[in-house]
């Protein structure tokens, strides 16, 4: 086939062009360190990668859920404690008040200390949370626990508290509502609160005279309000235990996920530079053969 | 002695002529178009002929009989489909890769992305300024991203008209050249130079009215073209010296449509290669990403605004609407809700504390998946990119096997050029030589005492 001096000079171009580009494209490669650099050099990879960016978006948001929720936990978890070591005073000082010899005096220094003890547990009841919002304020917030003047004390409504979602389709609720902790008690008399029990014992010991009926109830209600703070505190304490397992299973999934991204979008920079030499070489070659043969005519040899 | 002087003056001549040729050759070697020329040179002999007996008395030398092209009409058609093949792949990658770049340039899929996840973090804390604060700025943000990328595609649409119907005009100027050629192949005498020049010409107008809309052609003795557009049954427009006008018109539905006007008839055309081809495949497939667009931003408007519908704001007032679409589709998305107070936490009867309805909008993004449908419509024009890559590929190799192929004849080889100079240059040398042969026997008669 003769091929036509045009003919010549215009395919020399397009191979020299097309080297270069071919060039061009791997040096962008190494440079950005990405393989794709738009969705059409690669449907299926760009359709995951876009799974995978929106699953590490979604995992942050999720990942600042969960520390919020962990640290609300802990503090429900302290609070709760101080609330057990409380309500154990209370006990302590049931068990005292229980006795036929004690005086009136004393019983006096049992219910001035039962009321301070009621005022820091009304502090407990209404201490606020990291977010700035009553801990256990339910939806309402506000104070879940009100101290009135005669010394008694209401616990208001406030509404559940709010479930924090740490994950696809998970939640958890981060603590308790004062209702929770501190009413619902089932005793031999229905259903009270911790306040109520407390205040039944000082009215009695206030009253003057023996109190080991109102003590010996007071002792049978305190042991079930401590085993319901208890429960409470148990359930706070399973919570972040599976915020825990949540937290470190979702670290292993961001490294998976990076591993996955890594593959499917970053450069291979050993191949991507032995790819570049192997252009380079034969782009070289290319310009130095054309040179060589554009010198090459017959008019050179007409003389 | 007389005959091998007009021998020798004929052989003169004719060589002349092909070393003319020959030097044209040369001098049109880079000449985009130009077709290799030769000279046709024959015999001239005196013969008288009966009806069983053909009898060479003398001869009498050389004559040019014409300029002839070296072209083969086969490869010249092949050069054209494989051109509007090409054109037509080049094209749609061009406007796919507009689309792509429209669909993705604001990252729509991202901003949805933060949107969702900054209503988590408000579930959070639900009654604090700051995580309310970055839900209302990112719901601010895929607004925007909407509007963004509806106008991306809105410009698209624009170019694509534009450019569009600066092909059709750029068409119809070849074809009205076309006719002038046409013309003047009717009155120039064929196999002459002039005649090559004007076919030449005609062959180059034709390679760049298919690269705009594919061609069927036809020529008749004397090189005239008539060329239909499509189809050999296509509406014509050029034939003889009269030319028609191609028009361009895309529908509200997206669909192009072309048309010929031709000697006050207008006819539907059916372009399926060239890059006019390729504008109506991008205009498909814009059309196509305009709508499913729409239809998200429309889904996204509506499904948030239902669940702000069904909650409480911080104030304890019913959800206002946050978001409000025009009837322009994506580009006309825009944020109404006032602050990010009115954002609609609550489920009703819930403090300010309370995030019930969020996980509504959480059910909704699960369930409704709005970014999913936004890459999948990412990815539906990257396939489609990808797929004409792939085949402008095989296209271009073989539009430039089908110009090798043609060059192979027509092209001009400097070097074969510099054999048929030689060849010629003693071939004239020889004739003279002939000449002063018939002088000096001439001449020996007149010497003789």
């Amino acid at each position: 086939m003769q091929i036509s001096t045009n003919q010549f000079y215009m395919s020399s171009n397009a191979l020299m062009q097309a080297l270069s580009s071919q060039a061009d494209k791997l040096q962008t490669q190494i440079s950005t360190g990405k393989r794709l650099q738009a969705p059409s050099d690669d449907v299926v990879a760009y359709q995951q990668l876009q799974l995978l960016s929106r699953a590490t978006a979604n995992d942050t948001a999720y990942k600042a859920n969960i520390d919020m929720a962990q640290s609300l936990l802990d503090q429900s978890d302290s609070t709760l404690s101080s609330i057990v070591t409380q309500i154990q005073r209370v006990q302590e000082l049931t068990v005292e008040a229980n006795s036929d010899t004690l005086s009136d005096s004393g019983r006096q220094a049992i219910s001035t200390e039962l009321k301070a003890i009621v005022q820091t547990l009304t502090q407990l009841a209404n201490s606020q949370d990291q977010r700035g919002n009553a801990l256990f304020g339910g939806s309402q917030g506000g104070t879940p626990v009100t101290l009135n003047p005669d010394g008694s004390v209401t616990i208001n409504d406030t509404g559940q508290a709010a479930a924090i979602p740490i994950g696809e389709a998970q939640t958890v609720v981060p603590t308790e509502t004062a209702q929770d902790v501190f009413g619902g008690i089932q005793t031999g008399s229905g259903t009270t609160d911790l306040f109520s029990i407390i205040s039944g014992l000082t009215q009695a010991l206030d009253a003057g005279g023996s109190v080991t009926a109102a003590a010996s109830a007071a002792g049978d209600a305190l042991k079930t309000a401590l085993d319901h703070v208890s429960d409470a505190q148990a359930s706070i304490g399973a919570r972040g235990a599976r915020l825990t397992l949540l937290s470190s299973a979702m670290t292993d999934i961001a490294a998976t996920r990076e591993t996955q991204r890594s593959s499917l979008e970053d450069t291979n920079v050993t191949q991507a530079i032995t790819d570049l030499q192997k252009t380079m070489t034969i782009l070289q070659a290319t310009q130095a053969s054309f040179t060589k043969l554009t010198s090459m005519s017959l008019f050179d040899y007409l003389r | 002695m007389s005959d091998i002087l007009n021998i020798g003056a004929s052989g003169i001549r004719a060589y002349q002529n092909a070393i003319g040729t020959v030097s044209e050759n040369i001098a049109n070697a880079g000449v985009e178009g130009y077709s290799k020329r030769t000279t046709v040179i024959n015999e001239v002999s005196a013969s008288t002929s009966t009806i069983t007996r053909r009898e060479v008395t003398a001869a009498s030398g050389v004559t040019t009989s014409g300029i002839l092209r070296l072209v083969d009409p086969f490869k010249e058609a092949a050069v054209r489909a494989a051109g509007a093949d090409l054109a037509a792949s080049d094209s749609a990658i061009q406007w796919l890769n507009q689309i792509q770049a429209a669909l993705t340039g604001n990252r729509l899929a991202d901003q949805l992305t933060s949107f969702f996840n900054a209503a988590n973090s408000v579930a959070a804390d639900p009654s604090a300024a700051a995580p309310r604060t970055t839900m209302f700025d990112a719901a601010e943000g895929a607004a925007g991203a909407f509007r963004a990328t509806g106008n991306a595609l809105d410009q698209v649409a624009a170019n694509l008209d534009a450019s569009a119907q600066d092909s059709a005009t750029t068409f119809n100027g070849l074809a009205a050249a076309l006719a002038k050629v046409n013309d003047g192949l009717s009155r120039n005498v064929p196999n002459t130079n002039g005649s090559a020049q004007l076919l030449d010409q005609r062959d180059q107008l034709l390679e760049q009215m298919s690269a705009i809309a594919n061609v069927s052609v036809t020529t008749d003795e004397v090189g005239r073209a008539t060329v239909r557009i499509g189809s050999s049954s296509g509406p014509v427009i050029v034939q003889g010296n009269s030319a028609g006008a191609l028009s361009y018109d895309r529908g509200n539905d997206g669909a192009v449509a072309y048309a010929v006007h031709f000697g006050g008839n207008i006819t539907t055309a059916q372009i399926s290669g060239g890059a006019l081809a390729g504008i109506a495949d991008g205009a498909l497939r814009l059309a196509e990403a305009q709508n499913q667009l729409g239809a998200v931003a429309g889904a996204f408007v509506d499904g948030v605004n239902g669940v702000q519908a069904t909650g409480i704001d911080l104030d304890g007032n019913p959800g206002a609407a946050m978001f409000a679409i025009g009837g322009d589709g994506a580009a006309d998305v825009e944020m109404v809700l006032a602050s990010p107070r009115g954002i609609a936490a609550a489920a009703p009867g819930g403090g300010p504390l309370d995030n019930g309805n969020l996980a509504n909008l959480a059910a909704l993004r699960t369930s409704a998946g709005y970014e999913g449908e936004v890459t999948q419509l990412v990815t539906d024009s990257a396939a489609a990119l990808a797929a004409k890559q792939t085949i402008a590929d095989a296209q271009a190799t073989i539009h430039d096997n089908a110009i090798a192929d043609r060059d192979s004849v027509s092209g001009v080889s400097l070097d074969s050029e510099a054999v048929d100079l030689l060849r010629f240059q003693q071939a004239y040398s020889a004739s003279s030589r002939v000449i002063q042969t018939a002088r000096d026997i001439f001449q020996s008669i007149l010497d003789i005492r």
